[in-house]
Parts: C-alpha cells; sequence; structure tokens
C-alpha cells in the first residue's frame, strides 16, 4: 500500500468517525423550524400581524432558555387569502424548507386544505391558530390537525348559553350569507333552545358577504318586533352592522348579540360611533381579567408593537407556549413525538388561566367571555362591559359531539 | 308574518336613501359610458378613493366642518386623481374595442386598489357624519337613521344639477353631443380630446362623491369597490347604456326590490334585485330607456 493510499485511508477513517461522533450532538441542538402561511396583505392582514407580533411575543421569552437545546426559529408566508396560494406555500414550506410543524392561517378554506393535503398527506403537525371553522378539528379533524383558534361551534355555543341566561324568548336572525354566518347561527339556535325550550325563532334574513348598507335588513326586522336578534356576521359586514345599529337606533331598542363584537379591534376604529348595548362573546380582551399576568403580558405586547393585543395574538401565543411544551415533554424533534406529546397538554395563558389541548379533537379549551359594550369613561370608544366568564367546558361541544361528527 | 303599511312605508324611505347613493355613483358611470364608451371598471375604485379621501380629510378636521369640507374636496382629490389618469393613459386607448377598455379598466382598478392599501393601510376606517345628522326619526313605527334624510335630499339635488349642466350650459351639451356622434362633434372644430377628458373627469368625481357621501354609513375597506361596480354595470345596463336617466330608474329599481325582497322574504332577499335586473333584461334588452350605444 502506497503511502498516500494509507493517508487516504486514515483520512477517511477519521471523518467518518468524527461525523458519527458530533453530528448526533449536532441534530439534537438543533433548532426547531415553525413554517406559518397566514394572510399578511388585504384587510385580513390586521389579524394575521396580530397573530405575528403574538407568537414573536412568546418566542422571546422560550428562546432564553431555549427548547431541546436550541431554539424556536420560523419562516412566515402571505397566502393572501387564497386557499389555492396557501397550499402551495405550505408543500414548499415541508418539501423545501423542512419545517417541523406549520402553522397558520385566518383562511377557513386553506386551514382546510392545508389540513388535508399536506398535513394529513405528509404527516406533518398542523396548529390552525385564528380560523374558526368548526369542521377544522370537528367533522374533518384528524391526527395531525389541531387548533388554538375559538370555533363557530364554540362561538355559537357561547352565545347559546349566555343568551339562556337572558329573559328574551322571539329571536330574529341575522348574518352574513356564507358558511361562518350559517354555522354561527346553527351552533347558537340549537345551544340556545337545548338550554331554554321555549324560546321561538320568528325570522331570518342574511345579505351577502360585504353588504354596504344594512339599514333596510334593520328596519324590517324592527317591524317584526322580536325580543332580541342574534347577528352572524364578520370581517367588513362586522363594522358595517354595527354603524346601522347605532345609527337605526336599533341597539337602543332591540338587545342583540354578535359574535365578537366586543372585539376592541373592532369597536376602537369606530370610536363614538359604535352602538352601546350589543351583546358579544370573546376568548380574549386585554382590559378583563384584571389579573397580573394578563396586565404584564399586555405591556409587554404594547412596548413591542405599540397597540394592545387582540384575540389573534392570544391565540398566537399560547400556540408558541404548547409547541415548546409539547417538544419539551416530547423530548426529541420528531412529529410523531410532538403529537403524543401536546395531547392534553395544559399551559397557562396569557390571562393566568389554563389552557389545555383537548386530546380527543384537538381543540384548545379555554374560557370565553360575554359582555356588553358601553362607552368608556374616559376614552372615546366603547368597551365591552357586565362580562360574564363563561368555562372552557361550559362553551366547548363534548368529545362525543365532536366525534359523532367525524363518523359521519 | 303579516306587513303592515308602516313596514311598506318605512323600507320605502330606506331603499329610496340607497338608490340615490347608487345613482350618484352610476350616474357618473353612465356618462363616461356615454361619451367615451369606456366601461370604466375602474370606477368603482375611484368610489373608494373617494371615501378613503373623506376619512383622511375629516381627520385632519375634526368635527362637522371636516364632513361639509370632505363633500367637496373628495371628489376633487378623485377628479384630479382621474385627471391624471385620462391624460397619461386613457386619452391614448379610446379607439380600442371595448374588451382591451374593459380589461384595461380592470388592471386599472387593481392598481388604485393596490396604491389605496399602500396609502391607507389594511385596516378598516371609519367617519362620522356630524351631529346633525345623529340619531334616528321614528316614521311609520320604524327608525331610519337622519342621514338617509339628507341623502333622499341630495339624490333629487344631484340629479336636478345633472339635467341643468347637461341640458342648460354648452360644455354639457357638447358632452352630451359627443355621446350620440363623436366624429361630428369634432367635424364642428370642437377639441374632442379635452371634451373627453372633462366628460371622464366629471364622470369620475361623482364616483368620488358618492364614495364620500356613503362613507359614514359603511366601514371604509378595500374591497368596496368591488361590491359597488357589480351593482353599478347593472344598474347602468338596465337602465340604458351610456343613459343619465336610466341611471336613476335603474338605481330605483336596484335599490327598492332590495329594500322589499328584505321585508318580503329575508331569507333570500340577496336574489330580488338581481332577478328584477334579469326580468328587465328579458322585457327590454337594451335596457329601459334609450341608449346611446
Amino acid at each position: 500500500m502506497s503511502k498516500s493510499k494509507f493517508s487516504g485511508i486514515v483520512l477517511f477513517g477519521l471523518v467518518v468517525t468524527l461525523s458519527l461522533v458530533t453530528l448526533p450532538g449536532l441534530s439534537e441542538a438543533r433548532n426547531i423550524k415553525v413554517g406559518i402561511v397566514d394572510t399578511y396583505s388585504g384587510p385580513p392582514a390586521v389579524y394575521g400581524n396580530d397573530a405575528l407580533n403574538g407568537f414573536k411575543l412568546a418566542l422571546e421569552e422560550i428562546n432564553k432558555q431555549g427548547v431541546l437545546g436550541g431554539k424556536i426559529e420560523f419562516t412566515t408566508r402571505d397566502e393572501k387569502f387564497k386557499v389555492d396560494v396557501a397550499l402551495a406555500m405550505a408543500k414548499e414550506l415541508v418539501m423545501r424548507e423542512n419545517v417541523d410543524l406549520l402553522v397558520g392561517t385566518i383562511n377557513s378554506g386553506a386551514s382546510l386544505a392545508i389540513s388535508d393535503g399536506v398535513a394529513k398527506a405528509e404527516k406533518v403537525p398542523f396548529i390552525v391558530w385564528t380560523a374558526k371553522d368548526e369542521k377544522i378539528t370537528g367533522e374533518l379533524g384528524h391526527r395531525y390537525v389541531f387548533s388554538t383558534a375559538e370555533n363557530t361551534a364554540m362561538a355559537g355555543k357561547a352565545g347559546g348559553v349566555g343568551l339562556a341566561k337572558k329573559p328574551y324568548k322571539k329571536y330574529w336572525i341575522a348574518g352574513d350569507d356564507y358558511s361562518y354566518g350559517h354555522a354561527i347561527a346553527d351552533a347558537a339556535w340549537r345551544n340556545l333552545k337545548a338550554l331554554k325550550p321555549d324560546v321561538e325563532k320568528i325570522g331570518e334574513s342574511w345579505w351577502k358577504i360585504g353588504e354596504p348598507d344594512l339599514v333596510p335588513y334593520l328596519t324590517s326586522i324592527s317591524a317584526a318586533k322580536p325580543d332580541a336578534v342574534i347577528f352572524c356576521t364578520g370581517g367588513a359586514s362586522m363594522t358595517n352592522c354595527l354603524k346601522a345599529l347605532k345609527a337605526t337606533g336599533f341597539a337602543a331598542k332591540i338587545p342583540s348579540w354578535i359574535h365578537t363584537a366586543i372585539d376592541h379591534a373592532v369597536l376602537k376604529p369606530l370610536g363614538a360611533e359604535a352602538p352601546e348595548n350589543v351583546t358579544g362573546t370573546i376568548q380574549y380582551l386585554f382590559y378583563y381579567p384584571e389579573t397580573p399576568e394578563n396586565k404584564a403580558f399586555v405591556q409587554a405586547f404594547e412596548k413591542a408593537y405599540g397597540n394592545p393585543p387582540g384575540f389573534p395574538a392570544f391565540n398566537a401565543y399560547i400556540t408558541a407556549q404548547l409547541i415548546a411544551e409539547a417538544y419539551k415533554k416530547a423530548g426529541k424533534i420528531d412529529k410523531e413525538k410532538f403529537i403524543d406529546a401536546i395531547e392534553g397538554l395544559k399551559v397557562k395563558g396569557p390571562t393566568g388561566s389554563m389552557v389545555e389541548m383537548r386530546a380527543c379533537d384537538h381543540q384548545a379549551v379555554y374560557p370565553m367571555y360575554f359582555g356588553t359594550t358601553k362607552k368608556h369613561p374616559q376614552q372615546d370608544y366603547v368597551i365591552a362591559t357586565d362580562i360574564l366568564t363563561l368555562s372552557g367546558n361550559e362553551v366547548m361541544p363534548t368529545c362525543d359531539e365532536v366525534l359523532k361528527t367525524r363518523k359521519k | 308574518m303579516a306587513f303592515d303599511l308602516s313596514a311598506i312605508g318605512s323600507q320605502f324611505l330606506v331603499g329610496l336613501s340607497r338608490s340615490m347613493i347608487l345613482f350618484i355613483v352610476t350616474a357618473g358611470l353612465s356618462f363616461v359610458l356615454g361619451v367615451l364608451r369606456v366601461p370604466n371598471i375602474a370606477h368603482g375604485s375611484l368610489y373608494m378613493i373617494g371615501a378613503f379621501s373623506a376619512f383622511s380629510i375629516t381627520k385632519l378636521v375634526p368635527g362637522a366642518e371636516g364632513f361639509w369640507l370632505a363633500l367637496v374636496l373628495a371628489p376633487l382629490v378623485v377628479a384630479a386623481v382621474s385627471f391624471i389618469a385620462e391624460r397619461a393613459l386613457f386619452c391614448h386607448l379610446y379607439q380600442r374595442e371595448h374588451l382591451m377598455l374593459l380589461l384595461f379598466t380592470f388592471a386599472l382598478s387593481l392598481i388604485l386598489g393596490d396604491l389605496v392599501k399602500i396609502t391607507w393601510g389594511a385596516e378598516y376606517k371609519s367617519i362620522m357624519a356630524p351631529k346633525l345628522f345623529d340619531g334616528s326619526v321614528s316614521i311609520f313605527g320604524a327608525s331610519i337613521p337622519k342621514y338617509n334624510f339628507f341623502l333622499l335630499l341630495i339624490g333629487p339635488l344631484v340629479a336636478v344639477g345633472l339635467w341643468l349642466f347637461t341640458s342648460k350650459t354648452k360644455l354639457g351639451k357638447i358632452a352630451r353631443a359627443a355621446a350620440v356622434d363623436r366624429e361630428m362633434v369634432g367635424a364642428v372644430g370642437i377639441n374632442v380630446s379635452w371634451v373627453f377628458a372633462f366628460a371622464f373627469v366629471f364622470g369620475c368625481f361623482m364616483a368620488g362623491l358618492g364614495g364620500a357621501l356613503m362613507a359614514p354609513t359603511i366601514s371604509i375597506t378595500l374591497g368596496m369597490d368591488h361590491n359597488l361596480i357589480i351593482e353599478g354595470f347593472l344598474i347602468v345596463t338596465i337602465g340604458g347604456l351610456g343613459n343619465m336617466w336610466g341611471a336613476l330608474v335603474g338605481s330605483l329599481i336596484f335599490g327598492l326590490t332590495q329594500a322589499f325582497g328584505v321585508l318580503f322574504w329575508p331569507q333570500f332577499a340577496i336574489v330580488f334585485p338581481y332577478t328584477a335586473v334579469v326580468i328587465v333584461l328579458l322585457l327590454r334588452p337594451r335596457g329601459i330607456l334609450k341608449s346611446v350605444w
């Protein structure tokens, strides 16, 4: 054997030995890669950015100590509120960026598409943090999809539970004529009727999404003289609806419930134009409950981003906490182990109350707040008052109810 | 469900006030269609710019003065934007076929939409009507916002103003003549290019006025242009392309069928105005009034 050949073999042996010694160590200490697909352009960007800020704030804290010797890093993709774009980006994140898990989005259609086309197909965990379609963890749920967002079933049930405590009998239902509106309406009515069988639905009206002028709808509803109205609206229609409720004097005369009507992101731009006496539900308010944890969270968030956190920031914050804790529990970066670890995991949310990732359907469980709008005594905007806290178990459909929809 | 006369009366009034806004916006659209033969999809974007400009003006000048100032200045902002667009782009394209113009104005509407996003951001905006229009008036047993009465007043005023302008002023007459026969207008020595520029800017001014008037009743948001432009084209089509009075008739049909649809069959109210459009077009394929096309 020539000298050069010998030294070649020695060198090769050295490289192999070195890599065997060092590589496992390197892989153990590597960073956890989160791929975020969400809307960062167009009107829904407000929610996308709020969620991202909540996530970043949580990671700052988490990465100080690190997870499994590394950090949690993320990369974002703007799906422009389009299902096909979202799907392509989720695939790209998994195939090319090799992310360990996916997170997003505000678009229910996009979330369902990623859930089926990427999470289930490629066996990659996917946590939905803003989209509200109950099918995500309900009828179309599976091992690889999770949700930290409150969904239409929870929202509707919260409305039903809250309204059942009120004396109203004759209801009118009105809303945006698309899946979100109808899903909220169905869930609210089903739960209200179950809790209070003597309620009566005297009529329904549905308008197209973004309908600018809701006054004709309100005048015709008030002609029917209901005791209360369940409005099922969101997005741009929500603001139109609140403005019309105020301008027609409807809100002062007829009580109404609109899910997320007490959301600060909705009420603040309206200022003094927002109506009083409208009841709404939401999972997060930056001014309630006044726990030290919530105050600290709001302070840190305002310091970093200049405005108080909204519900997407809350959802994203608990998403980050769940991810970090699940990896710590799993002990290694492994997709299946991560799922086993996150099932049933409990973390302390930003308000100080516990949040659980329910094992049976992968839906996060947390309380909801049911409050009525009233002008802020000092500020020039409207806030929620007379807040009722509905516990997580009160507003969640039971495991049996959810799993029954999956068997259909 | 029983319908008393009071409910019908109040629906009639709110439908009428909605028709007035539609009329102001579509009168401009129809004017541009008539004189320039341009199916301007970007008309909706100009309406949106009118609303956003009104927002900025009311932010700079708070209170009632801001609102009145916005009603005057916001349409002028839109007129300025449209003047630039006309001189830089449209004036070179009038001879192109309609499909090209349709695609071009569609592209322009996307560009304007993005410009609005860059200028004002993606968040919802909202402005308040002056205290004068705060609250509602109880009429026929229903509460109708005071602002809607203001719209009921503005609509006929605009209609009369348009009539005076197009039939009593020289410029108006020239514009009308250009709508019917543009070669003839050129042949008698009138600078058609500037007539077209004026007609375009005037039509867009109306879009801006509609946007500013509508602003206090809605959330000012990206996407409000698309909502309006589809209805706008349907209205000018059933009224008679390019006929301003057709825009009035079309707006009344659209606004009133919507309001009564909501009352009589609320689950399917969305369908009513569109059904009315189908019926009108089946009976009169070229629109109710004389089309200038």
